[in-house]
């Protein structure tokens, strides 16, 4: 039912300018020697979700939301290749009915992001291409078997992404960025479960792949840089939510997603940035239809 | 790339990949420890005696129409294909175990409380329109004790009555019988007619499609690859498996019409009683249990402790209750709360497995389920006869029925509220169940549950035990229940479970 922060943070932290090259996803990296760091709050919450594709509401859970601080950070190992770590603390919440929320350290994400291509383009603006591969292990023992409350999905995860990034001298830049996500199978507590029309005698579950991608347009202007994005997961097997069941960690959990940043780096000190976005989920399947709220500080350290 | 992250992602990658899972309890081919020759004349259950059925004689084994029944499978042996092979594999792990499976399977998937309408009113599943939502049947826990019971209880008397036909005729299997014939699946001295895997086929098919009529298609698929499975595999003729297939529905009809007639249809009761409840524990000074749920569901088939039990009479089920739970009112019941409260709040990880291990909630096996999936191993691993397999669980079974009935008698009599409506303050770490606290009834289960098994594998009852207690105190850990709940059901369920111990002591099968 949930997204894991990892997935949300490709989306909400596209692009950045002072601290350029310090997401998954954006098609920049940071200079060499150079080290981000940022400090990111989130706040996601919904009072629908889809039953499958039954979108409704249940009122033993009322609103679910899910906060979460990441910690992040990015050094630029070379010209070519910045490495990344991402760190979320995560919240859960139900407003309505007896179930507990939950909290723990999430997934650590380690990534490696190369840069296959930086050339001009005609004499508007330069193209970037760029490889990443990223790696994701549950940080703690959570449980998966609680959605929509377990802080995530607690599967082992290595995701290979390519991406062209198009920045115009001008301030425009486009960004396009597609991911696989291959998942390791994730053991729960019980010795049986049942999903996708079948009860399986096992404590372990089989996770589908994912593909996502994201596309971003934006703008900058001095100090100022706003994208908006549109980004797409679509999980390749998994079941329904079956009527009136709880949620489970397998399940097929699709969405589209649209949202809109702002980031603004400090006129001093100009090491220090600030950013604010918010996104909506338009469609979705196993999900709820989530808002997200985020807020994070940059700062840039040239070693 | 950098070297050092190199390795680290690949280990991932590899990981990543393997990600096969084994569904089912592994079977090997059954070869029974034991032919159970004299199972004939162990003791009935529902049927007067093995002779209640007549099996007709068969036709000699040197006869015309017998020769041509060989022929048959020898040709049809000669052409199988992958899939007939792999459904001869299948069954060959033993009928009643892979039928327990199935139960098991059926039963998560059919466990989905319906679904509030706009209305905040609860539709109430209907027999007669099982396809419809919501489905049919809600098997919850009570559902499913009772439905579990009486698929090992028909079995059980079916099987009893094939093996008293078995040894009056005593045919051989035609893999004994004729050189040419493989035998494809372990074919022992049994004698094969009336056939043993047709009369599983035949008695659970029956019994599930009144059970769980929106299945039929499949079940009865699964039930005709059976008796096929029999058929190819040199276990079983045409004839064995004709006459076991007959045997076989004719006890269903007699199982079906005491289901028909043992208080189910009057389980789910009516607001007016609903409301009777409520009403008594008030005017005996008590807080009623009020649905948690939002829109409040009505409570989960009070009438359930009504219905027919096994192994106990009408005065058994009230002699047995425990008696009543703390006064919601006390100081005693304010502590268990306290309690409550504090050992969700303090909870560890490895509570919180103990929890989700046994938590047994909506849309799984049920804990009857849970216990089945227990013996099975066990019964598996003891190599018994079918006879033998299918005792085991009726045993186990009428007792979890029994226990299912005991309980929720008692459950609706104190009409007890559950922790957090005594302290909205708590929150669970699994689902509440919509009905009232007292006693537990997973205690009651799991307690009855492990004083069968224990009788029928002493060695492994120190296993029970623990399975019982961990059980039993995951719905203190979960939040739902009272200590005085989860000891006051362990007591009953112990109780419960020795009507079906002393019953197993003079069944004539020891």
């Amino acid at each position: 039912m949930k997204a894991s922060v990892f997935g949300v943070l490709l989306f909400i932290v596209p692009l950045a300018t002072s601290v350029q090259g310090q997401t998954i996803d954006d098609g920049l990296l940071l200079p060499r020697r150079a080290l981000g760091a940022s400090v990111l709050y989130g706040h996601d919450s919904w009072s629908q979700y889809w039953e499958g594709d039954l979108k409704r509401a249940n009122g033993n859970i009322g609103t679910v939301t899910t906060q979460s601080v990441t910690w992040v950070a990015g050094y630029g190992l070379a010209d070519r290749l910045s490495v990344i770590a991402l760190l979320p603390y995560v919240w859960t919440h139900a407003s309505q009915g007896p179930l507990h929320g939950m909290d723990g350290l999430q997934d650590i994400t380690l990534a490696a992001k190369y840069q296959l291509l930086a050339t001009p383009l005609t004499d508007r603006g330069t193209l970037r291409a760029m490889v990443v591969g990223a790696a994701g292990i549950p940080a703690s023992n959570y449980t998966p078997d609680f959605q929509p409350l377990s802080i995530g999905l607690a599967s082992r995860q290595f995701s290979g992404r390519f991406t062209l990034n198009f920045q115009a001298h001008r301030g425009w830049f486009l960004n396009g960025s597609a991911a696989y996500t291959w998942r390791a199978k994730v053991t729960l507590d019980r010795p049986a479960y049942y999903t996708d029309g079948q009860l399986f005698l096992s404590n372990e579950v089989a996770m589908p792949n994912v593909f996502d991608y994201t596309v971003t347009a934006g703008y900058q202007s001095g100090r100022l840089c706003i994208p908006i994005s549109l980004s797409q997961q679509r999980t390749l097997g998994g079941g329904d939510i079956r009527r009136q069941d709880m949620p489970f960690v397998s399940n097929r959990m699709d969405w589209v997603k649209l949202g809109v940043l702002v980031m603004y780096s400090l006129p001093a000190p100009r090491e220090l940035g600030i950013r604010l976005g918010t996104s909506w989920t338009a469609s979705g399947r196993n999900v709820g239809q989530a808002t997200t709220l985020t807020g994070g500080l940059f700062y840039l350290f040239h070693l | 790339m950098r070297p050092a992250l190199l390795p680290l992602v690949l280990v991932l990658v590899s990981a990543a990949c393997d990600n096969t899972i084994t569904s089912t309890e592994a079977l090997p081919p059954l070869e029974a420890a034991s032919l159970d020759s004299t199972a004939g004349s162990w003791r009935m259950i529902v049927l007067s005696g093995p002779t209640q059925f007549t099996v007709a004689a068969p036709a000699a084994e040197t006869s015309a129409a017998y020769a041509a029944e060989l022929a048959a499978i020898k040709s049809a042996q000669s052409k199988l294909t992958t899939a007939q092979r792999s459904s001869i594999a299948y069954w060959a792990g033993g009928g009643v175990l892979r039928w327990n499976q199935l139960v098991r399977d059926l039963v998560a998937r059919f466990n989905l409380p319906p679904a509030p309408r706009a209305d905040g009113t609860y539709p109430v599943p209907d027999p007669e329109n099982p396809f419809a939502d919501p489905q049919f049947p809600f098997a919850n826990p009570p559902y499913a004790a009772r439905a579990y019971s009486y698929v090992a209880v028909a079995q059980y008397e079916a099987l009893k009555t094939a093996w008293y036909w078995k040894y009056q005729y005593n045919r051989r299997s035609p893999a004994r019988i004729d050189s040419g014939i493989r035998a494809l699946m372990p074919v022992g001295d049994l004698p094969a007619y009336p056939s043993e895997d047709a009369v599983i086929s035949g008695v659970t098919v029956e019994m599930l499609k009144v059970l769980f009529p929106a299945a039929v298609e499949e079940i009865t698929e699964r039930a005709a690859e059976q008796r096929n499975a029999a058929l190819w595999s040199g276990k079983a003729a045409a004839s064995d498996v004709a006459a076991g297939l007959a045997l076989g529905k004719a006890v269903a009809a007699t199982l079906i019409a005491r289901a028909g007639a043992d208080g189910m249809k009057n389980a789910v009761g009516n607001a007016a009683q609903w409301q009777a409840l409520a009403d008594s524990a008030v005017a005996r000074g008590e807080i009623p249990w009020i649905s948690q749920e939002s829109p409040p569901r009505p409570p989960m088939l009070p009438n359930f402790g009504q219905l027919q039990a096994w192994l106990m009479t009408p005065a058994d089920v009230v002699t047995e209750r425990p008696p009543a739970p703390p006064s919601t009112s006390s100081d005693q019941m304010k502590q268990e709360v306290a309690e409550v409260r504090r050992t969700v709040e303090q909870l560890t990880r490895e509570q919180l497995a103990v929890a989700y291990k046994w938590n047994d909630g909506a849309g799984t096996y049920t804990p009857p389920g849970h216990w089945n999936d227990i013996a099975a191993e066990y019964i598996r691993d003891a190599r018994m006869s079918e006879v033998r397999a299918a005792r085991a669980f009726a045993l186990l079974n009428m007792a979890m029925h029994d226990a299912a009935v005991g309980c929720w008698g008692v459950k609706y009599l104190y009409f007890n509220p559950r922790p957090i409506q005594l302290d909205p303050s708590i929150k669970t770490v699994i689902g509440l169940p919509n009905f009232p606290s007292y006693p537990s009834g997973h205690s009651t289960f799991s307690a009855a549950a492990a004083t069968v098994l224990s009788y029928l594998f002493p060695q492994a009852a120190a296993d029970f035990d623990v399975m019982k207690e961990e059980a039993s105190i995951s719905r203190l850990y979960g939040g739902i229940h009272y200590r005085s709940d989860i000891e006051r059901g362990k007591e009953h369920g112990g109780r419960i479970g020795g009507y079906a111990v002393r019953f197993a002591q003079q069944d004539g099968a020891n």
